[in-house]
């Protein structure tokens, strides 16, 4: 099951979330420091993906998971590829292009274990900005196997052994973790939902409404000038 | 006494990246289909499609996997910019193409020419959906098969597939296109640009999406298209899929944003005689394909072996607006 779509901007209720939580007090330099080296990696093991982004040279990616408090800028077409990590209440940098969701969802998109136009319909995903660098970017990832996880391991170094032994049981508890969230989630809030959806839409019907009025409105204005 | 073998269809599946390809070979893909990276398809989305040498190493990988590749050229060469077009043939016939997949007339007359040996396949951008037209096609240019338009009826394809002057290929799954295809120009009133001849309906360049109130909102170039509450499914922001007001009232005037899944009445496709199922989402990820192919491979292995196919509502969150239809198939209007 993946996170419920999220009303705007708010986080899922997921694993992630309550890790989130536990490394607030971390250092975003810190975060930072990982990351890169993380996007590092991932250039020297899958170069053609890079190779299709040389349309982005210029173009900013905020990458903004939404349970995790933090976010980052990414410009994956430059040479080489830049990464600046932010706290969530930082204030909002320009981007061409805004891609948010909850981590796991983008982690999922990352490896291609997602597809990205199905997560756009559910809502899971939102992009904002320049949709063509978004397309591009979705299109060379999905092209590679990047394993996120494997990456990760690998910067531990000699650590990486027992991490992967300890890791793999915690992977497995944490996709359960994250459906049983997912659920409790869906349950406490499917009243609200329902009710949400329901004056939302009533609410687009009036603004249609009221624009037609307003437009019948203009008509009438323009024909009384004439008459 | 073991169960009647039936003849199944053939399972077209598409390939819009070389991981894709992989994906639909291995999930079970009998042909996959592509096209190059330029507008001589009708998915020319950026960062899509195959260079040279990606076309050559997917050629290679299918084959030795007993999967055949077909070419999709099929959009419509400009006035005097027909060379794109040519080498496009060209490259996909010294590159081992099983078929190339075209609309165009002068491209068919090409094609048939210039690499005879070659078989050729009428897209369905050529909206051919009558029998005179299949015969035109077959008679002038040797078209060995055709792919029907989504706007007929199962019935309407049994009655044309028992005059069986050439394969068939129907789609069963994917983007419903409720236009008459390859003579769609309504991006081109919004963008400039239309899948005909640019390879692209709203082109990426020319949407926005926005985040407003809770509200997605699609833009396509000047005009908002839809506009969507919190936790209601989006769709493709297509002028034929969005929400305008007539006579006062907001609705999807042509169509809601769905995706045809044929999967429940497979049985059906089948005793229409059509020689080839197609799968269709180049501009989808490996995902969609591998789950899509792999659910239908399932099902058609079923038929095969006169089993009932296993029922399947697994599909459902990979389709445009979360919702599916059987699109014209049972029409019941004119």
């Amino acid at each position: 099951m993946a996170p419920m779509a999220s009303l705007e901007g708010t986080p899922p209720l997921s694993p992630a979330l309550l890790l989130g939580m536990a490394a607030r007090p971390l250092p975003s330099a810190v975060v930072e420091a990982v990351l890169r080296l993380a996007l590092r990696r991932v250039q020297a093991r899958h170069p053609d993906v890079f190779a299709r982004l040389w349309p982005l040279a210029e173009t900013v990616f905020l990458i903004d998971p939404l349970d995790v408090p933090f976010k980052a800028l990414l410009r994956p077409g430059a040479q080489p590829p830049t990464l600046h990590v932010l706290r969530t209440d930082d204030p909002a940098p320009a981007a061409a292009v805004v891609i948010s969701g909850a981590l796991a969802t983008l982690v999922d998109l990352l490896e291609g274990r997602a597809d990205g136009d199905a997560l756009f319909f559910s809502r899971d995903l939102t992009i904002e900005g320049d949709t063509e660098a978004a397309l591009t970017l979705r299109n060379a990832l999905d092209g590679a196997d990047i394993e996120v996880f494997e990456i990760m391991l690998g910067i531990l170094g000699p650590l990486a052994g027992p991490a992967r032994r300890l890791a793999q049981p915690g992977r497995i508890l944490t996709r359960r973790l994250r459906d049983d969230m997912a659920r409790v989630q869906a349950a406490l809030t499917a009243p609200l939902t329902r009710q949400c959806a329901t004056q939302a839409a009533e609410l687009t019907a009036l603004e249609d409404q009221v624009g037609e009025l307003r437009r019948r409105l203009q008509q009438c204005n323009v024909r009384t000038r004439k008459g | 006494m073991p169960a009647m073998r039936t003849a199944i269809p053939e399972l077209i599946c598409p390939a819009g990246t070389p991981a894709a390809l992989r994906a639909a070979v291995e999930a079970g893909a009998d042909a996959v289909y592509l096209g190059f990276r330029d507008a001589t398809n009708a998915r020319n989305f950026p960062g899509l499609n195959f260079d040279e040498g990606e076309f050559r190493e997917g050629v290679d990988f299918a084959h030795t996997r007993a999967c055949k590749v077909f070419v999709a050229i099929n959009t419509f060469p400009p006035a005097r910019r027909s060379g794109p077009w040519h080498e496009a043939v060209d490259r996909a016939a010294d590159g081992g193409a099983d078929a190339v997949i075209l609309a165009d007339v002068s491209l068919l007359d090409y094609a048939a020419t210039r690499h005879p040996n070659l078989r050729r396949h009428l897209s369905v951008q050529a909206s051919a959906s009558n029998m005179d037209a299949i015969r035109f096609y077959q008679e002038a240019f040797g078209v060995a098969r055709v792919v029907l338009p989504r706007v007929l009826t199962l019935a309407e394809i049994t009655a044309l597939n028992r005059q069986a002057i050439v394969e068939t290929e129907i789609f069963a799954f994917g983007g419903l296109c409720v236009m008459a295809e390859g003579r769609c120009a309504l991006s081109s009133y919004a963008t400039g640009q239309s899948p005909n001849t640019n390879g692209v309906c709203s082109p990426a360049s020319h949407v926005r999406y926005e985040q407003r109130n809770g509200k997605l909102i699609s833009r396509l170039g000047k005009f908002i298209i839809d506009k969507v509450g919190d936790g209601i499914s989006a769709g493709y922001p297509t002028l034929c899929k969005g929400r305008f007001v007539a006579d006062g009232c907001a609705g999807h005037l042509f169509e809601e944003p769905t995706s045809l899944d044929a999967i429940g009445m497979l049985p059906k496709l089948v005793a229409t005689g059509a020689r080839a199922l197609k799968i269709e989402g180049r501009q989808r990820g490996r995902t969609y394909v591998a789950r899509v192919v792999a659910t239908f491979r399932q099902a058609l292995d079923a038929l095969a072996n006169g089993e009932t196919p296993p029922h399947d509502n697994t599909l459902d969150t990979l389709t445009e607006g979360q919702r599916k239809t059987s699109g014209a198939y049972m029409k019941s209007w004119q």
